[in-house]
């Protein structure tokens, strides 16, 4: 019966995350600016821009990518949280909790502060390098498959976080002789993201994020179990192959550009199979929304909280996304 | 060694001395209260860049500086009347084993960051301990005073402060005044503008500058990004650079940089970040009138 | 071989490195210096006695109360990768420490190790309350991880709020030796008592690492056991964190050292993560103070750098 009801629903749930998605959208490009912006000249920014206005100036030049950049990361995030949680089986795997937002950090940290290699992309590419190690050595402690294993994948997770993030601080503090100037470079935020920014995350999100929609239907059969997965005609090794690379890509090269964002991958997926049950072709679409409506929303908030400075985004997340975290633990474990 | 001296000399050298031990009894208040000390210290360390400044303006050479292993973070003018010294040590966490070997007679510690180990320096040697971390202009001057008398030199400071106050006012008549200048730090990926109640913003006051405001509470410090620095919209902008490229240099590009009206009348500048960030003290303040007075010559 | 001469074995490098720690730093004394000991020409008085001497008596006793609780967590709740850290008795500690120095930075800097106890207490008792009376290991230690993370992410929210107070917070994040001196030995002392009756536990750990039915059967407690060497742990590793912060996978590593060296019977096991403990903290603290003198890096840093290949290779070991 609840499928039917979902069902019918489903349209409904997938416009009015839309509708919601375009409203937040408008509001973060005048809320809680220094300067006087009106919802009007958010509208006519983008619509009707009028050279050498500041205040549509800062929508095109400031709001317009922050808002898109926001939206593109927290697609990927809750992406690769839902692709993590259909690939190992386990609902608390997601990016923060299986250390491989702290292994891409601390891969960029390497690459940055000891300045390794320099070059265009060496940073992102160092990110999801340090993110594949990460995933790598979590998953060859852990176990694939679901039931009795899965605190021990958890556990490994955040050993492996607990272990590559001493390494960063280490790192970052021996370099940075301002400590303000180490916190900031930890937490992840939009303040600097501009269109070249935007420019870098889209080629890349975006096709990845498409390839997660067409993904979906495999995550489906693997939830069957491994055994009648492969009797379907699966191939077990390459399916996990390929979902690992997608998640890394997708967050490796997010973090690379605007830090880690972290507990959007965990939470989202869960209240997206509440909404629409375990069918990923299903869920994908409404996590991706969820995704970035949170992220938009986590955005403003940092602007609004110590207004005028900002606070970045990802501390925001991090903050109200842990006791959701806790309350998984409490409910599933 | 006294078989060469003549006795007129050794008797010059006794009178001296008592007459030092006299003149140099001193009693000042820090910020632990009230601090007594009955002889001219000769061996001072000193665990903060303002204190230096205060030490030089009478002309006294600390034996240890906490300079963060960098001598270069001391003002070359600063520099050149000091001499040489010993690093103990960062200024966040000076190396107390450095400071006791070099058996000071006076420590001079700042209540911000050193109030955690005062006992521990207390027991190296007698610890005078003052605001200097988040002063503004006239505590640095009133704690300069108050280390000038504590090492038994209050006068000759007192006529180094007035030279100071005469001097920032000539440069204050060499400048426009009235203009609203905005100064900040600038790292890799953090602007920090310093408001009036940061040691800079006050600088700027007394050479009859307007500070901007850039905080509600007063804060002395606000880390800032591009659309803040827009809506203070400073007439003349003031950098300092502890990375280079930093975050200004990457606003550059962007069309908004060009909305700035300092940057539409040209009027961005670079300064020495050292200098206009972590000296604090009379000359630090003279060298930041300076490059004003250059910066303004120019334009 | 192993029982009769690994703990004089490590109770001998634990005076070894204190004899380096008193020779070795910013200013190196020599040996001959040093056995002028209360002697009146005696020139580093200040240096031996109020600087060397008590970092070394520090670095012992926290080192050694962190392992010990690490021990201890890792016998009841018999997961490899446990510890107070894990527990976020660490995290509760450095949230309530952070707090306090941004909301009264005027304040005497001397109060924090009261604060972070009192921080540690309170994640212990919110973690008692989440877990409930008789929780399953796994639920245990997933909630300790979880409660850390949200008190990891409280801190960086409340120093970011506070830039300004952050120098100072991070300092004593790190975990750090530096400015500790006499007073702080004498906060630890009273604390030192835990120990022995720590060692009363030998028996059940013992039992229980066997099998839980098993040590049931054999008349243990197993609740009042578990509650019994978690409440010592916390109580542990909260003094250990108050005074020196907290120093990273100290509390982790020194235990699986120990099992390596001197097995995994916890009458060996807990005094042995003691000494390990001491010898590791009273190491990194000597390598921070000589490395780049008079800099000084936090012991905190040098445990981390040192510590995470050991827990690299221990985690592909436990596998």
């Amino acid at each position: 019966m609840q499928n039917t009801k979902s069902l019918s629903s489903y349209p409904a749930l997938l416009a009015g995350l839309t509708l919601l998605l375009a409203l937040l959208f408008w509001w973060s490009l005048f809320s809680w600016s220094a300067m006087n912006i009106s919802a009007r000249d958010a509208l006519d920014a983008v619509f009707n821009h009028e050279a050498g206005n500041i205040a549509q100036t800062i929508v095109r030049e400031l709001r317009l990518p922050r808002a898109l950049v926001a939206i593109v990361v927290g697609c990927a995030m809750a992406a690769a949280g839902a692709v993590m949680q259909g690939l190992t089986l386990n609902p608390l795997a997601s990016p923060s909790v299986l250390g491989i937002n702290a292994g891409a950090a601390l891969g960029m940290a390497l690459v940055t502060t000891l300045g390794l290699w320099q070059g265009a992309f060496s940073t992102s590419v160092a990110a999801v390098i340090g993110a594949a190690l990460a995933w790598l050595i979590v998953m060859s402690l852990g176990s694939w498959k679901a039931g009795g294993q899965s605190s021990r994948l958890v556990l490994a997770g955040i050993a492996v976080s607990a272990l590559c993030m001493a390494l960063t601080k280490a790192l970052v503090i021996l370099h940075e002789n301002q400590a303000v100037a180490v916190l900031s470079w930890l937490a992840g935020g939009f303040v600097e993201a501009r269109w070249p920014l935007f420019g870098k995350l889209w080629p890349v999100a975006v096709p990845a994020l498409l390839f997660t929609l067409a993904f979906a239907p495999t995550l489906n059969l693997l939830s069957l179990g491994d055994e009648n997965a492969s009797h379907l005609g699966v191939v077990i090794w390459a399916v996990r192959l390929l979902g690992s690379a997608l998640v890394l890509v997708l967050v490796g090269w997010t973090i690379s550009l605007v830090g880690a964002i972290g507990f959007v991958g965990l939470i989202v997926p869960h209240v997206a199979r509440k909404l629409t049950g375990y069918d990923y072709r299903r869920n994908m679409p409404v996590a991706m929304l969820m995704g970035a409506c949170l992220v938009l929303l986590a955005d403003i908030v940092s602007r609004a909280i110590a207004f005028p400075t900002e606070v970045p985004a990802g501390a925001i997340l991090a903050l109200f996304g842990t006791p959701v975290f806790i309350y998984l633990v409490r409910s599933r474990i | 060694m006294f078989l060469f001296l003549n006795f007129r000399k050794i008797l010059t050298i006794v009178v001296l001395a008592v007459i030092a031990s006299y003149s140099a009894a001193a009693t000042v208040q820090d910020s632990k209260g009230e601090f007594t000390i009955d002889y001219e210290p000769q061996r001072i360390v000193v665990l903060e860049f303002s204190f230096v400044d205060a030490l030089a303006a009478v002309g006294i050479s600390p034996v240890g500086i906490a300079d963060d292993k960098d001598k270069d973070r001391i003002l070359p003018q600063v520099r050149d009347i000091i001499g040489d010294w010993t690093s103990v040590g960062t200024r966040s966490q000076p190396s107390l084993e450095v400071i006791a070997s070099l058996n000071p007679d006076l420590i001079i510690a700042d209540i911000s960051r050193h109030e955690a180990v005062y006992e521990d320096l207390q027991k190296i040697a007698p610890t005078l301990i003052l605001p200097s971390r988040r002063e503004t202009y006239e505590e640095n001057l009133q704690a300069a005073v108050v280390v000038g008398t504590a090492i038994g030199k209050q006068e000759e400071l007192e006529a180094r402060l007035a030279q100071h106050r005469q001097k920032m006012n000539e440069y204050a008549a060499q400048l426009p005044g009235h203009a609203r200048v905005q100064f900040g730090v600038a790292r890799d990926d953090l602007l920090s503008l310093h408001s009036e109640n940061a040691y800079a913003g006050g600088v700027l006051k007394t050479l009859g500058f307007e500070n901007p405001k850039v905080s509600e509470e007063g804060a002395a410090y606000v880390s800032t990004g591009l659309e803040q620095l827009l809506a203070i919209n400073a007439d003349y902008l003031i950098f300092g650079y502890y990375s280079n490229p930093s975050i200004v240099h990457k606003w550059h590009a962007e069309p908004l940089w060009s909305l700035l009206k300092a940057v539409q009348d040209d009027h961005v500048y670079e300064v020495n970040a050292n200098t206009w960030s972590r000296a604090r003290g009379m000359m630090a303040a003279e060298t930041m009138a300076q490059d004003l007075v250059r910066i303004f010559a120019e334009h | 071989m192993r029982a009769t001469l690994g703990l004089p074995v490590l109770l001998l490098l634990v005076a070894l490195l204190i004899v380096a720690s008193f020779m070795l730093g910013a200013v190196p004394i020599p040996l001959a210096e040093i056995l002028k000991i209360g002697q009146a020409d005696f020139a580093h008085s200040f240096t031996l006695y109020q600087y060397r001497l008590p970092r070394a008596v520090l670095a012992v006793l926290v080192g050694g109360m962190m392992a010990l609780a690490g021990a201890l967590v890792q016998g009841v709740i018999r997961n490899p990768l446990a510890s107070p850290d894990v527990l976020g008795i660490s995290n509760g500690a450095g949230l309530l420490a952070v707090c306090f120095i941004t909301l009264f930075p005027q304040s005497s800097a001397g109060a924090i190790p009261l604060v972070a106890l009192l921080g540690s207490a309170m994640a212990a008792l919110l973690l008692w309350l989440l877990v409930g009376r008789y929780p399953s290991e796994t639920r245990l230690a997933l909630t300790g991880v979880a409660l850390a993370a949200f008190f990891a992410a409280c801190i960086d929210f409340v120093m970011l709020l506070n830039p300004q107070e952050i120098n100072t917070a991070l300092l004593w994040l790190t975990g750090s030796l530096w400015g500790r001196n006499w007073v702080q030995v004498q906060l630890l002392l009273p604390w030192l008592l835990l120990v022995p009756v720590a060692l009363l536990l030998v028996k059940p750990l013992n039992l229980l690492a066997l099998d839980e039915q098993n040590a049931r059967s054999m008349g243990v407690n197993v609740p009042l056991v578990r509650f019994a060497a978690l409440a010592l742990a916390v109580c542990l590793s909260g003094a250990g964190v108050a005074v020196c912060g907290p120093v990273g996978f100290l509390g982790l590593i020194a235990p699986h050292v120990t099992r390596r060296l001197l097995g995994s019977r916890h009458q060996l096991l807990l005094p042995g993560s003691f000494l390990v403990g001491a010898i590791l903290l009273l190491f990194a603290d000597l390598v921070g103070r000589v490395i780049d003198p008079p800099i000084e890096i936090p012991a905190g840093i040098v445990t981390a750098i040192l510590g995470a290949p050991y827990f690299l290779w221990l985690l592909f070991r436990i596998k």
